[in-house]
C-alpha cells in the first residue's frame, strides 16, 4: 500500500507543477501592472532569501547537535524537515507573486468573478498541494530509507537503544522527530519573521498614509504600500503555507512516536502487542494522510474545471466539503484494508476496525465547529463583532474593550469542543485515537490550504489594480474575492489552533513514555502529577511563557512599525513631489526596513521556543520539563484563540462599519473601528499563529532532549 | 505663462491668480509644498475676460510671475474677502473639489430642475460667505432667493452651498458612508426637522453654526449651488456613484466615498 503514498506524493507535486506553469502562463496585464508586481516579487524574494540564510546558520548548529547526541539520521531527517518546509514555502509563494497580478488582469479583462477567482485559486491551489507534497515526500523518504531500508521500524528496532553518550531512545522516534523538527524551525521564523514584517508594513502604511495624509489603501503615493503587499506575501502564504506544514506534519508523526512508544512499554509489560498491529498504526497515518491529499486534488480539480459562479464562498465551500468528504470515505476503506484481519482491542481500539478512523471523523468533525465558531465570533453578519462595531460610536475605548470581551468570551466553546473531542477520541482509540483526530482535522490540508492562500493572492491582486489605476469594477471583484478570503482565513485558524492543541497532546504523551525510558516496566502509568512541586512549578512557568512570547512578538512589531512610520513621514517631508503623484516614493527603502526589522527581531522569539525546554530540562530536569509542555500547551491555545478572534473580530468590526453603518468610512465610529483594527492585528497575524507552533516545537525539541536531560540536569548533580 | 484665476470658496473665500492648472493648484492648495498640510479645497475657476473690475488683475500680471530658478507662481491672493459675491456668474467656469490628499474632480455647470419627489425639507450646508447647516422646507431655488434677496433680515449678498443627502433618521445603524459629518448633531437634526414640520411659520432652522471642520464630500446630495446677488442660481450637479466608480474611481475611492 506504500505506492499509494508515493502516487499521491507525485499527483500533487505534478498537479502543483501544472497549475504554477498554467497561472504563469497567463497574461501579466499592461506594463505599469508588471512593474508593480515586480517590486513585489523582488521584495518578497529578498526577504526570504536573508530569512533562509539566516536559518541555515541556525539549522547547520542544530544539525551538528542532532549528530553528535542523538544520531546522524535524526539530523538528516532535520535537514529533510528543513528543506521540505522551505521549498513548499518558498514555491507557494513564488506562485503567489506571480499569480496576484495575472489575478488583477484577470478581472480588468474578463469582468467575471467567477474566472477571476479561478486563477486566484490555481495559484493558491500551488501552495496547498506543495504542503501537503512536500511534507508526505518527506516522511515517505524517512519512512522507506530510515524505516524500511535501514529497519528503524522493524519489530526489534521499536525498542530504547542507548547510544554513546548513554542516552536512551527509539531510533525511529528520533527520526521522525528531528523531520518534524525541522519542518517547525522553518515554520516558526516564517511565521514569526513574516508575521513581524508584514504587520510593520501594514501598520506603517496605515498610520501614516491614511491616518495622517489622508490617502487611501494601496494607494501607490504610499511608500510602505508595496512593502506592505510584499508583507501579505511572505507573512500570509509563505508563513501560513509552511505553519500548515508543520501542523500536518506534526499531528503524522504523533501518531507514529505514540505507535512506537506504546509497543515497548506493551514489550516491557510482558504483554507485546503484535508486531503487524503495530507496523499497520505507524503506517496508517501515511495512508490516511495519502487519501486525503488525493481527495484534495480532486476538490481542487473540481474547482479548476467547472464553471464557477459567482458566489465565491460556495466555491471554495464545495472544494472544501468534496475533499473532506472523499477523504472520510476513502479513509474508512483503508482503515478496513489496514486493520480488518488485526485483533485492534489490545491497543485499546474500543469499537473494533474503524476505530481510528471514527477518531479522525472526531477530529474532522471538532475542526469544522471550532472554524464555525471562529466565523460566528469573528463575522460581521453575527452578534459578537456586531456589538464591537456598535461600540465603535460610543469611541475608542470602548471598542477596545468590546473586542476584548468577544475575544475572551470566543474561548470557552472552542475549548470544550477540544476538550469532548479529547475524551472522545481516547474513549474510541486511547491516545492513538486522539493523534488521530489531530490528522484527520488536518488530513486535507491541501484543500484548506489552497483555501487560505487564495485570500492574500486576491489582496494582493486588489493592491495592484489599484496601484495600476485600474477601474472600480476591478476592485470590487478583488475586494470580493479578499473578504471571502479573511471568512476561510479565520476558519483555517481554527483548524490549525485545533490541531495544534491534539499533535500536542500525542506528543506530550509520547514524552512522558520517553521520560520513562529503558525502565519503563509492568508498573510503569502515563501519569504526570500535578502536585509534584517540580511539575507544577514548571506548569507554572510554562503557563506564562506563551505571554512572554506575545509581548516580545508584539513590541517586535511595534519597534519595527515605528521605524516604518517613520520613514514614510521622512519621505512625505523630503520627497513634496509625492502625494502630487510627481515622484515615485522609495518603495525599496520601506521594503528594506520592514525586512531589517523582521530579521532582526524574528531570532529571540524563535530561540525562545526551541531553548526553553532543552535550558529548564537542564537545570530543572524532565518532571520540571512536563509541567512546563502541559502549562504552555494549555496557555497557548486559550491566548491563540483569544488573539486570533479578537483581531478577527476587530478587523471585521472596521469592515462593517465600512459598508455604511454608524456613520461609515471617515466618522467617529469608523475612526474607533480603525484603532481596533490595529490593536487587533498584530494579535491576530502575529501572535495567534505563532503560537501554535511554539507549542508544538517545545513539544518536539522535549521530545528529543528529554532522555539526555534526564540523565544530566542540576538536580540530578544535586541528588535531587 | 498663463495666468488662472481661481475662486477658493472652501475653507477660505479668496480670488487667487496661479500660474498653476487647476488640478495643479488645488493639489498645491491642499498639500503644500513642504508644509505637509492635508486639507480639502473647493474654488471655481474664472474666466478672465469676464472677471469685471472688483480685482486688481494688473497686480496679480506683475506679481504672477515665475520664480527665478523657473519655477511657476503657486498663488497671488488678490482678494481675502467679499470675494464670492464680486464675481459674476457668466465668469464662473470648472467647479473643482479637492480632497485631502490633492486629489481633484472637475464639476460642470448643470440645468437646474426642483427636487422630486421633493420630501418637504432639505438639508443644506452653506460653505461661503457663512457656514451654518441648515435645514429647510424650501428647495435650493427657493433657498437661494431667500438668502440672498434683501427681503428679511438673514441675507448675504451671495452664497455658496451644497445640498446634502438626508442620512436615515430611523436607523441609527444603516448611515450608509457619511462620515463624522452626523456624528454629533443627529438628534439636533430629528429635532429642527420636526420643528419644522410643526410649520410655525420658518422656512429654515439651522442645525448646527459651523459644520464645516467635519464637511465631506461623501454627504453631498444632488450637488452644489452658487447663488448670485442678481438672483442668478448656478448648480455644479454631483455625479452619481455609477460616474464616480467608473470614471473617477480615484477621487471617490479619497473622498471614502468608496
Amino acid at each position: 500500500m506504500i505506492s499509494l503514498v508515493i502516487i499521491a506524493v507525485i499527483a500533487a507535486l505534478a498537479f502543483a507543477a501544472i497549475n504554477f506553469s498554467m497561472v504563469k502562463k497567463k497574461s501579466p496585464g499592461n506594463e505599469l501592472m508588471q512593474e508593480i508586481a515586480g517590486y513585489i516579487k523582488d521584495g518578497a524574494d529578498s526577504f526570504l532569501i536573508h530569512e533562509y540564510k539566516i536559518i541555515a546558520r541556525i539549522v547547520v548548529l542544530i544539525v551538528v547537535l542532532l549528530a553528535v547526541v542523538v544520531s546522524w539520521q535524526s539530523a538528516a531527517a532535520f535537514v529533510m524537515g528543513t528543506v521540505m518546509s522551505a521549498t513548499a514555502g518558498w514555491v507557494g509563494m513564488r506562485m503567489a507573486t506571480l499569480a496576484n497580478v495575472r489575478v488583477s488582469n484577470e478581472a480588468h479583462v474578463t469582468r467575471s468573478l467567477g474566472s477571476t477567482l479561478k486563477v486566484a485559486f490555481q495559484g493558491g491551489s500551488v501552495m496547498g498541494l506543495s504542503v501537503g507534497g512536500f511534507a508526505l515526500f518527506g516522511l515517505l523518504f524517512i519512512y522507506v530509507i530510515f524505516g524500511k531500508l535501514m529497519g528503524q521500524v522493524n519489530p526489534d528496532q521499536l525498542v530504547i537503544h542507548t547510544n554513546w553518550l548513554g542516552i536512551n531512545d527509539i531510533p525511529f522516534t528520533m527520526t521522525v522527530s528531528g523531520y518534524a523538527l525541522g519542518c517547525s524551525i522553518i515554520a516558526m521564523f516564517n511565521r514569526v519573521g513574516g508575521g513581524i514584517y508584514t504587520k510593520a508594513a501594514d501598520m506603517g502604511a496605515d498610520l501614516v498614509g491614511k491616518t495622517e495624509a489622508g490617502i487611501p489603501e494601496d494607494d501607490p503615493r504610499n511608500p510602505a504600500t508595496i512593502a506592505d503587499n510584499v508583507g501579505d506575501n511572505v507573512g500570509d502564504v509563505a508563513g501560513l503555507g509552511s505553519d500548515l506544514l508543520e501542523s500536518y506534519v506534526g499531528s503524522l508523526i504523533a501518531s507514529i512516536i505514540l505507535s512506537a512508544y506504546m509497543a515497548y512499554t506493551a514489550i516491557k509489560s510482558g504483554n507485546p502487542i503484535n508486531p503487524e498491529l503495530i507496523s499497520a498504526m505507524i503506517q496508517f497515518p501515511l495512508f490516511f494522510a495519502a487519501v486525503g491529499l488525493l481527495s484534495s486534488i480532486v476538490g481542487i480539480f473540481i474547482l479548476i474545471v467547472k464553471k464557477v459562479s459567482d458566489k465565491p464562498h460556495r466555491e471554495l465551500n464545495i472544494t472544501t466539503w468534496v475533499s473532506a468528504g472523499l477523504t472520510l470515505a476513502s479513509g474508512a476503506v483503508v482503515t478496513w484494508l489496514l486493520f480488518k484481519d488485526l485483533d485492534v482491542s489490545e491497543v485499546g481500539f474500543t469499537i473494533g476496525t474503524f476505530s481510528p478512523w471514527l477518531a479522525a471523523v472526531l477530529g474532522i468533525v471538532s475542526g469544522i465547529v471550532i472554524g464555525q465558531l471562529a466565523e460566528y465570533y469573528t463575522s460581521y453578519h453575527f452578534k459578537p463583532t456586531l456589538k464591537i462595531s456598535e461600540s465603535s460610536r460610543e469611541g475608542t475605548a470602548l471598542t477596545i474593550t468590546q473586542g476584548l470581551s468577544v475575544g475572551m468570551n470566543s474561548v470557552f466553546l472552542p475549548v470544550l469542543v477540544l476538550a469532548v473531542a479529547t475524551i472522545g477520541a481516547n474513549a474510541l482509540a486511547g491516545l492513538y485515537g486522539v493523534a488521530m483526530a489531530a490528522i484527520g482535522m488536518l488530513s486535507f490540508v491541501a484543500a484548506t490550504v489552497s483555501v487560505d492562500t487564495y485570500g492574500p493572492i486576491a489582496d494582493n491582486a486588489g493592491g495592484i489594480s489599484e496601484m495600476a489605476k485600474l477601474d472600480g469594477e476591478v476592485r470590487d471583484i478583488t475586494d470580493e474575492l479578499d473578504s471571502v478570503g479573511n471568512t476561510t482565513a479565520a476558519i483555517g485558524k481554527g483548524f490549525a489552533i485545533g490541531s495544534a492543541a491534539f499533535a500536542a497532546l500525542s506528543l506530550f504523551a509520547s514524552y512522558l513514555y520517553a521520560q520513562g525510558g529503558v525502565e519503563i516496566g509492568k508498573d510503569f502509568k502515563l501519569v504526570l502529577n500535578m502536585i509534584d512541586t517540580m511539575t507544577l512549578a514548571g506548569a507554572l512557568v510554562g503557563g506564562a511563557l506563551p505571554w512572554l512570547f506575545s509581548g516580545i512578538l508584539i513590541e517586535a512589531v511595534a519597534k519595527a512599525a515605528r521605524a516604518m512610520v517613520q520613514e514614510v513621514r521622512r519621505q512625505f517631508k523630503e520627497i513634496p513631489g509625492i502625494l502630487t503623484g510627481k515622484t515615485k516614493p522609495d518603495y525599496r527603502q520601506c521594503i528594506s526596513i520592514s525586512s531589517a526589522g523582521a530579521l532582526k527581531e524574528m531570532k529571540f522569539p524563535a530561540l525562545i521556543s526551541v531553548l526553553m525546554p532543552i535550558v529548564s530540562g537542564f537545570l530543572f530536569g524532565p518532571r520540571f520539563v512536563g509541567g512546563l509542555l502541559i502549562g504552555t500547551t494549555l496557555s497557548a491555545i486559550m491566548l491563540a484563540l483569544f488573539t486570533a478572534n479578537s483581531g478577527g473580530a476587530w478587523d471585521n468590526a472596521k469592515k462593517y462599519v465600512e459598508t455604511g453603518h454608524h456613520g461609515g468610512k471617515g466618522s467617529n465610529a469608523h475612526k474607533a473601528a480603525v484603532v481596533g483594527d490595529t490593536v487587533g492585528d498584530p494579535l491576530k497575524d502575529t501572535v495567534g499563529p505563532s503560537l501554535d507552533i511554539l507549542i508544538k516545537i517545545m513539544a518536539t525539541v522535549s521530545l528529543i532532549a528529554v532522555s539526555i536531560f534526564s540523565k544530566f540536569n542540576l538536580m540530578v548533580l544535586f541528588g535531587g | 505663462m498663463s495666468i488662472y484665476y481661481y475662486l477658493t470658496l472652501y475653507p477660505m473665500e479668496a480670488m487667487i491668480a496661479s500660474q498653476l492648472e487647476p488640478a495643479a493648484f488645488g493639489a498645491y492648495m491642499a498639500l503644500g509644498n513642504r508644509k505637509g498640510s492635508a486639507e480639502k479645497l473647493i474654488f471655481i475657476e474664472v474666466k478672465e475676460e469676464k472677471i469685471g473690475e472688483a480685482f486688481d488683475l494688473d497686480y496679480a500680471r506683475q506679481r504672477c510671475v515665475e520664480h527665478s530658478d523657473g519655477r511657476r507662481k503657486n498663488s497671488v491672493y488678490l482678494s481675502v474677502y467679499r470675494a464670492l459675491e464680486a464675481v459674476p456668474t457668466e465668469a464662473m467656469g470648472l467647479l473643482w473639489l479637492i480632497t485631502r490628499d490633492g486629489r481633484a474632480l472637475a464639476l460642470e455647470q448643470g440645468d437646474y430642475s426642483d427636487p422630486e419627489p421633493w420630501a418637504g425639507n432639505a438639508l443644506y450646508q452653506e460653505l461661503c460667505p457663512a457656514h451654518p447647516l441648515v435645514v429647510s422646507a424650501l428647495n435650493p431655488k427657493h433657498f437661494s432667493k431667500y438668502i440672498v434677496e434683501d427681503s428679511t433680515k438673514v441675507t448675504m449678498p451671495a452664497i455658496f452651498f451644497a445640498d446634502l443627502a438626508m442620512p436615515n433618521l430611523e436607523d441609527d445603524d444603516f448611515t450608509g458612508n457619511v462620515g463624522g459629518y452626523f456624528d454629533k448633531i443627529l438628534e439636533h437634526l430629528k429635532a429642527c426637522i420636526m420643528d419644522l414640520k410643526a410649520g410655525k411659520g420658518k422656512m429654515s432652522k439651522i442645525v448646527d453654526r459651523s459644520s464645516t471642520a467635519t464637511f465631506n464630500y461623501q454627504v453631498i446630495g444632488r450637488g452644489l449651488y452658487v447663488g448670485a446677488a442678481d438672483g442668478k442660481l448656478v448648480f455644479y450637479p454631483m455625479p452619481s456613484r455609477e460616474i464616480l466608480k467608473k470614471k473617477h474611481y480615484d477621487w471617490a475611492k479619497s473622498t471614502q466615498i468608496f
